[in-house]
């Protein structure tokens, strides 16, 4: 999962930045109103976090023209303006939830985490493939009851698939996803982190479409068999 | 009331009016009727001077020695005794310079008649003159005096007097006449300018008419025309207003700018506390929230007095739950919550907009956090009592556990928080019950026909 923070604050920036990668996301940043419109229209982000009072294009502004240019990311805006009409022109701007500061980072965590999953169409924060179950509030993957240890990288692959189960996503979609900007990306270590993926797992749940990407299938929570991909 | 009548204009206006009005009938009157007078005193000598030019004929003829009998003049209250009308006629002796009556009239009987000059000083008498007299009767009496010289040291000084009550009772008649007349004129005229007056400074009470709907927050500009004198006023006061809610506006940004500024390096502090927990951090997450109180509470009080100083603002009813309908749902979006309107359309609420979003905002996010599947919200005006101003009533209702009725009574008392297991919900409602009560509205719980609560607000309206 790839996120954004827009926000000017140099120390909350960092702070957002870290708690959101010790969480396992990949995070880009951007400290004013312009740069985080054109990261947010140039990149595809899982989830973004927008501060309203940013220098240069104010947050409204900036969410609004992704919007009008079809960015359908969810986007948490941040903010200290409490009132009403401050959520009423947030949300119809096209926002997808409203924190107002002073905040804990819990609560952050936990609507990202909300809004992350309601993109997937899923209800719960536990992902579950099988015998994998993903819980996204700890950040840890079980195996049949027994804890696997992922490194950050491993797990984001994971979480990605995991999101977008049923439907096959290909190696540039995981590397943009999976990495913030400053990474040094190369498509080819997808393969290895796919292989270590299902070495740790011990279980082979990711499937691989030639030419295609990689699979993740939608289980059928009764029958525990992989449900029918959509033509 | 002298001072205030002092600095009013209609005073002014009545006052000068009045005294202009009463000296221009003054002289007026005085010219006519000092007019009168004359020309009465003038029709009565014209009678004198008949009897006077038949006297020097006859006072002639007697020296010629052609008549004997001389006075008579065709008029009998000559002959009557004291009947005001009397001549005389006295010969000058040239020689000792002395004055001998020489005839009278019968009506003067043995009296005599005094001259205005004294005919013993013969060097001041004159030719003609006329005047008035004290009759022996003590009458008032006009007279006209003739010296007629006939040569050979015959040379008399005759008069003629008549009652001059005559000429007092035309002149007073005429005057009392004048001054009925003219007071009617003055009063008539007093009347005349009162309707000017009032017609001239009805723009003015429109004006006060205009400034006291947008005190009390009927309008919220001067929309009427007014004629070019008040003109100008109007479009200062509309500038004032203008200019005074753009301080507010800008009173309010800059409170918006503060809380902006100061709650991000909160929100900093905040976060760094809850990554550790020495000591520091503890004392740190202690003063926070301190902080964040203080911040919050300051940002109430210019909020609220930048309300005080802000009249006459209307907030469309509608508008504001269209927002609260789009945006609810998307607040709640995970807990598929049916947030409903109904009601009559275009009521305006009397005052702040950020007011009455506040109380239905808090309402609603109230009602949307307990219910189980939906919130309604109602709007109607509300029945006032005739004469007294209008007021809306907006209802919402939600399906969740309801309150008993000892926690709502609580509930709507002024600064009370309730049960805070959901967050925020006391703090909601008591801003609700002190905004409610600073519009002097009426906020109350009761069971909702859909299960739950039901929380009815009633506002002044337009």
């Amino acid at each position: 999962m790839r996120l954004l923070v827009v926000e000017d604050d140099k120390d909350l920036n960092r702070q957002l930045v870290t708690a959101l990668q010790n969480a396992g996301y990949a995070v880009d940043t951007a400290f004013d109103g312009e740069e985080g419109l054109y990261l947010g229209e140039n990149e595809p982000y899982d989830a973004i976090v927008l501060d309203l009072g940013l220098p240069r294009l104010d947050g409204v502004s900036v969410l609004e023209k992704w919007r009008r240019a079809g960015r359908r990311m969810p986007v948490l805006i941040l903010t200290a303006r409490d009132r009403w009409s401050d959520k009423v022109q947030g949300f119809d701007a096209g926002a997808d939830d409203y924190v107002t500061k002073p905040f804990h980072m819990e609560e952050v965590l936990a609507r990202l985490r909300a809004l992350l999953r309601r993109a997937a169409g899923h209800a719960t924060s536990e992902f579950q493939v099988g015998p994998v179950l993903l819980d996204t509030r700890s950040s840890k993957v079980v195996v049949d009851g027994n804890p696997v240890k992922l490194t950050s990288h491993e797990y984001r692959l994971l979480a990605y698939l995991m999101h977008h189960q049923g439907r096959v996503v290909s190696r540039s979609e995981l590397v943009e996803h999976l990495y913030d900007q400053d990474f040094d990306r190369d498509s080819n270590t997808i393969e290895v982190f796919i292989g270590r993926l299902r070495k740790k797992l011990g279980v082979d749940i990711i499937e691989t479409v030639r030419g295609l990407g990689y699979l993740i299938g939608k289980v059928d929570a009764k029958s525990g068999e992989p449900a029918k991909l959509a033509p | 009331m002298a001072a205030m009548r002092k600095t009013s204009l209609a005073y002014r206006l009545l006052l000068s009016a009045a005294g202009l009005s009463f000296l221009i009938l003054l002289i007026a009157g005085a010219v006519l009727s000092e007019l009168n007078r004359r020309s009465v005193t003038q029709a009565f000598d014209e009678r004198l001077r008949l009897y006077l030019k038949v006297l020097v004929a006859d006072v002639a003829s007697v020296t010629d020695g052609a008549a004997s009998d001389i006075g008579n003049l065709g008029e009998p209250q000559f002959q009557i005794p004291l009947s005001g009308w009397y001549w005389q006629v006295v010969r000058i002796d040239q020689e000792k310079d002395t004055a001998v009556v020489f005839r009278t009239s019968r009506s003067l009987i043995s009296a005599r008649l005094d001259y205005l000059v004294d005919p013993n000083d013969p060097k001041r008498l004159a030719d003609s003159v006329d005047g008035f007299i004290t009759g022996p009767d003590n009458r008032q009496l006009r007279i006209l005096e003739q010296l007629i010289d006939l040569g050979e040291s015959n040379r008399f000084y005759i008069a003629v007097a008549g009652g001059a009550g005559e000429i007092v009772t035309e002149t007073q008649s005429f005057n009392t006449a004048l001054l009925i007349t003219f007071s009617f004129l003055g009063a008539a005229l007093m009347a005349s300018t009162i309707i000017q007056v009032r017609y001239g400074l009805q723009p003015l009470a429109r004006l006060r008419r205009a400034v006291t709907a947008i005190r009390e927050g009927k309008a919220d500009k001067i929309g009427e025309e007014f004629p070019i004198e008040v003109a100008p006023l109007a479009l200062e006061l509309n500038q004032l207003l203008d200019a005074n809610r753009e301080i507010v506006d800008r009173a309010r940004m800059q409170v918006g700018n503060l809380a902006h500024a100061l709650k991000t390096p909160l929100s900093v502090l905040v976060n760094e506390a809850d990554r550790d927990d020495g000591p520091l951090a503890v004392k740190l997450r202690e003063q926070t929230t301190v902080m964040k109180d203080q911040v919050q509470y300051y940002l109430d009080r210019a909020r609220a007095a930048a309300r005080a100083a802000s009249v006459g603002s209307l907030t469309d009813v509608d508008e504001v739950i269209a927002a609260f309908l789009r945006t609810f749902p998307k607040i709640y979006r995970d807990r598929d919550l049916v947030f409903a309107a109904a009601g009559e359309a275009g009521l305006r609420f009397r005052g702040e907009r950020q007011d009455f979003e506040d109380m239905v905002g808090n309402l609603v996010d109230n009602a949307a956090k307990w219910a189980r599947g939906r919130v309604d919200i109602t709007v109607s005006a509300a029945a006032a009592p005739v004469g007294a101003p209008p007021r809306l009533r907006l209802t919402i209702d939600d399906d969740g556990p309801g309150l008993p009725a000892e926690s709502r009574e609580e509930a709507t008392r002024r600064g009370r928080r309730l049960d805070e297991t959901k967050p925020g919900s006391g703090l909601g409602l008591s801003i609700v019950v002190d905004l409610a009560g600073l519009y002097h509205g009426d906020f109350s719980l009761e069971e909702s026909p859909l299960g739950g609560l039901r929380a009815s607000i009633i506002l002044p309206a337009v």
